[in-house]
């Protein structure tokens, strides 16, 4: 697919002997959300922190936007938005400042910045907290700031490392809303998560690594062809796949 | 399509600017308090430091040719003193700035300009390096500057001289530091930096107590001055910053410029900038993209603590939280390892008691000696104290983020706090113990203060240490990223106010009666029993002190963990 967003190529990750990601190959076009599922230790993190360009690679190519992050990391990084699993925030900044210093981060101009930074807040229900510190804030506002941070420079791709940990049911509602207007909007949109229902709910096309492969990938009806059942959730589909039997393990005593 | 305007590298250092401005107008607990002891201590020492220089280098104006010369060796001196501590700071500091801090992980997902990106990483790696240099340095290089009535010309080189004598080191840091990240894991180069920080100021606080600088108060060693200023001038060398910083200011002293070593500075100065932002332009990322993978670390199993500790007679959850807290000291380098510079403290203190020549006044000695006893007592109880600040005041606050876990468990406050306690006590008593014996031992005091002295220091150890994990479970800072950072917070500083105050009225308590005591035995006149009563009283009155403050300080410590929200 030439018009692809976010495109890797064959990304290989080795920490010594150890491979974390092995030959990793995806595509999301614009307007798709990409579900990017798998079991703890799978991958997944190594490989959104390498699309990010906080990893470097061992082999391979990724680009955002047609550009080559390797390359072109500055160009790559001004198109993407990317919202980590452990997001770090300037606690002693207030939520506008903190905007303001984001946007000052993607070179936005001052007047753009604070028409979009109210914009974003408003959203993201956060207006009334705007001249307070980040670290008076909740999990959930905190949360929240991040994606707004993440939407605030226009990104054509976005990049989401477990979106719903800690949010209550309105964040969470929130954000899904939010993912699907963008999504809308022609953005392209890789989610890893844990949520399986969300996924369910959301993605366009999933992907499933394992052991750092890439083992099944496609729509939720087409995973669950993989898998050779009939369940309509995606939990036992994607146990199927990933070989997740040990879970019943916990409730069963000696 | 939005318009992007990329701003200056300064831009990315707003955070560091808005969050103490943010800081200042919502002040916290002990904020202003804290400040103002800060901002005292600082004064004081810079006063003292301008004063010192005043008068020393008033003095040597009147030796001429001598006095020029002690003062251009000083000069090269101070420099290289202050070279070397800029150079392990900048290497600790840029490992921070560039490799571990927190911020990283926003910045460098950003689409950052590297340039831009390095020049904002290395001015605040300069900043942090050499703050506290530039601080010691220009009140000295003021005191000298007024003492010889320099004309403008030595204040306009003074800032034209600090600069790329801080920027030399922080470079070279960079530059180091970036190999070392790239060659090791950036855990294991941290910990190599630490080890290497604390051993360098162990050598030097040793080297500094080698040189023996009270020889030149000894008038009848005259003839050895000049050997001494000989071992001062050997390591002074024509190729090192610090000599071309010195030359340079002297000359501007007597107003002239020295083109040469101006030249010098700011060539290399500006060179070794320019070669680390081609080496962070080439190698930076990658060395980056390793500090992120190099998470795992080596470490001792400690296996001989879980089977010692089975001798010792408490309950399993305090031996197992005593246990858990040795092995997470033990494990941290940067924790243990200023068991070495306590070690060095610790041996240069005694060092310092054996060359003290009190026989040189005879007819005072005795009076002196014993005088000397509770200035030691003193001494010691504040080493106590700093050590108990930095040490046991955190106890509380390492629990960290994990703190829910002993909440959690059936274990009582009162045994997690009192667990604290003797771990910090037992550690705590034998240095403060050991250093007051040794050092009254050398000093030959009276048998009678020997004991008295012997006495108060354990009870000081209990009091103050139970003070110091009570002020920590009352101010804990679970947030802290390191401990240093607690031991300086309000609580921190709080400690240090009332254990100087408790300290104080120890030896007001003790010192009196033990005067009367000595001077009647001294002149063979026999106490009256007025006298004794109030003696006895005095002593009870330190014991109950101390008593009151250990007991008192443990119950209101487990009364504060039990009412944490």
């Amino acid at each position: 697919m030439s018009g692809a967003m976010i495109r890797i190529e064959d990304v290989v990750k080795r920490y010594g002997a150890f491979t974390a990601v092995d030959g990793v190959s995806l595509e999301v076009p614009p307007g798709e959300i990409h579900g990017f599922l798998g079991p703890n230790g799978a991958g997944k993190t190594t490989t959104i922190r390498m699309i990010a360009g906080l990893l470097k690679p061992t082999s391979g190519r990724i680009a955002i936007d047609t550009f080559d992050l390797a390359t072109e990391p500055v160009r790559a990084k001004q198109a993407l938005g990317f919202i980590p699993d452990r997001p770090f925030l300037y606690e002693k900044l207030t939520a506008a400042e903190f905007l303001r210093f984001h946007g000052g981060l993607y070179a936005m101009e001052e007047k753009a910045i604070a028409q979009r930074a109210a914009r974003l807040l408003e959203m993201f229900e956060l207006t009334r907290w705007e001249g307070e510190l980040i670290e008076s804030f909740s999990h959930g506002m905190k949360q929240r700031l991040t994606l707004a941070a993440a939407f605030l420079h226009r990104p054509r791709a976005v990049l989401v490392d477990e979106p719903m940990v800690g949010l209550d049911p309105r964040g969470a509602r929130l954000i899904k809303d939010v993912f699907r207007r963008m999504s809308a909007e022609g953005v392209a949109i890789l989610m890893s998560t844990h949520t399986l229902e969300v996924a369910q709910e959301m993605c366009d096309r999933i992907s499933i690594i394992l052991g750092g492969k890439i083992i099944a990938r496609g729509t939720v009806p087409e995973l669950r062809a993989q898998a050779g059942g009939e369940d309509e959730h995606l939990t036992p589909v994607f146990l199927k796949l990933t070989g997740g039997g040990g879970f019943q393990e916990i409730d069963e005593g000696p | 399509m939005t318009t992007t305007i990329a701003r200056p590298f300064p831009w990315l250092l707003t955070p560091v600017f808005l969050g103490v401005r943010n800081r200042a107008r919502r002040r916290e607990t002990g904020d202003g308090l804290r400040l103002a002891v800060f901002a005292g201590l600082g004064f004081f020492v810079a006063a003292a430091l301008f004063a010192i220089v005043f008068w020393l280098s008033y003095k040597l104006d009147q030796y001429e040719e001598l006095g020029d010369y002690l003062v251009r060796l000083g000069l090269s001196w101070l420099f290289l003193t202050f070279l070397s501590f800029l150079a392990f700071s900048a290497l600790v500091t840029s490992l921070t700035t560039f490799f571990l801090s927190e911020d990283l992980r926003l910045l460098v997902a950003a689409p950052l300009d590297p340039d831009r990106l390095f020049y904002s990483r290395f001015a605040k790696a300069a900043a942090q390096a050499g703050w506290m240099v530039v601080a010691f340095l220009v009140p000295v290089l003021l005191g000298l500057g007024l003492s010889r009535c320099a004309g403008p010309l030595f204040y306009l080189v003074l800032p034209l001289t600090l600069l790329p004598f801080v920027l030399i080191p922080t470079a070279l840091g960079a530059l180091v530091t970036l190999v070392l990240v790239s060659t090791f894991p950036a855990r294991r180069a941290r910990d190599l930096l630490m080890l290497m920080g604390l051993l360098f100021a162990v050598a030097l606080v040793l080297l500094l107590r080698v040189v023996q600088p009270e020889r030149l108060l000894r008038v009848e060693a005259l003839p050895d001055v000049t050997g001494f200023f000989a071992t001062l001038q050997s390591p002074v060398t024509p190729f090192f910053p610090s000599f071309w910083a010195g030359e340079l200011l002297f000359s501007a002293l007597q107003g002239r410029i020295d083109e040469l070593h101006l030249g010098a500075l700011w060539t290399t100065a500006l060179a070794l900038v320019v070669l680390t932002r081609l080496a962070y332009g080439r190698h930076y990322f990658s060395a980056w993209s390793k500090a992120q993978e190099a998470r795992k670390a080596r470490f001792t199993r400690l296996r001989l603590l879980d089977g010692l500790a089975l001798f010792l007679p408490v309950s399993a959850p305090s031996r197992q939280l005593l246990v858990k807290d040795l092995k997470v000291f033990l494990r941290d380098t940067a924790q243990w390892s200023q068991l070495l510079l306590l070690v060095a403290l610790a041996v240069v203190y005694v060092y310092n008691f054996k060359v003290l020549d009190l026989d040189r006044i005879p007819y005072m000695s005795r009076v002196v000696r014993n005088a000397y006893a509770f200035v030691n007592l003193a001494m010691a109880a504040f080493v106590l104290s700093a050590v108990s600040v930095r040490f046991v005041f955190p106890a509380v606050s390492a629990e960290g983020p994990a703190f829910w876990i002993v909440r959690s468990a059936p274990v009582s406050m009162r045994s997690f706090l009192w667990s604290k306690f003797w771990t910090g006590l037992v550690p705590v008593l034998l240095l403060s113990t050991a250093l007051t014996v040794a050092s009254n031992e050398i000093l030959g005091i009276a048998p009678f203060l020997k004991v008295v002295c012997g006495l108060a220091i354990v009870l000081m150890s209990f009091a103050l240490v139970a003070l110091a994990a009570a002020m920590g479970a009352r101010h804990p800072r679970f947030s802290a990223e390191n401990l240093t950072q607690v031991a300086g917070s309000y609580g921190g500083v709080a400690f240090m106010v009332l254990a100087v105050l408790f300290i104080l009225v120890e030896i007001a308590l003790l010192g009196w009666p033990s005067s009367i005591y000595l001077w009647s035995d001294y002149n063979r006149i026999p106490l009256t029993a007025v006298r004794l009563a109030t003696m006895a009283l005095c002593f009870a009155a330190a014991i109950a002190l101390a008593l009151y403050v250990f007991l008192h300080s443990m119950r209101d410590g487990v009364r504060a963990l039990e009412d944490l929200g």
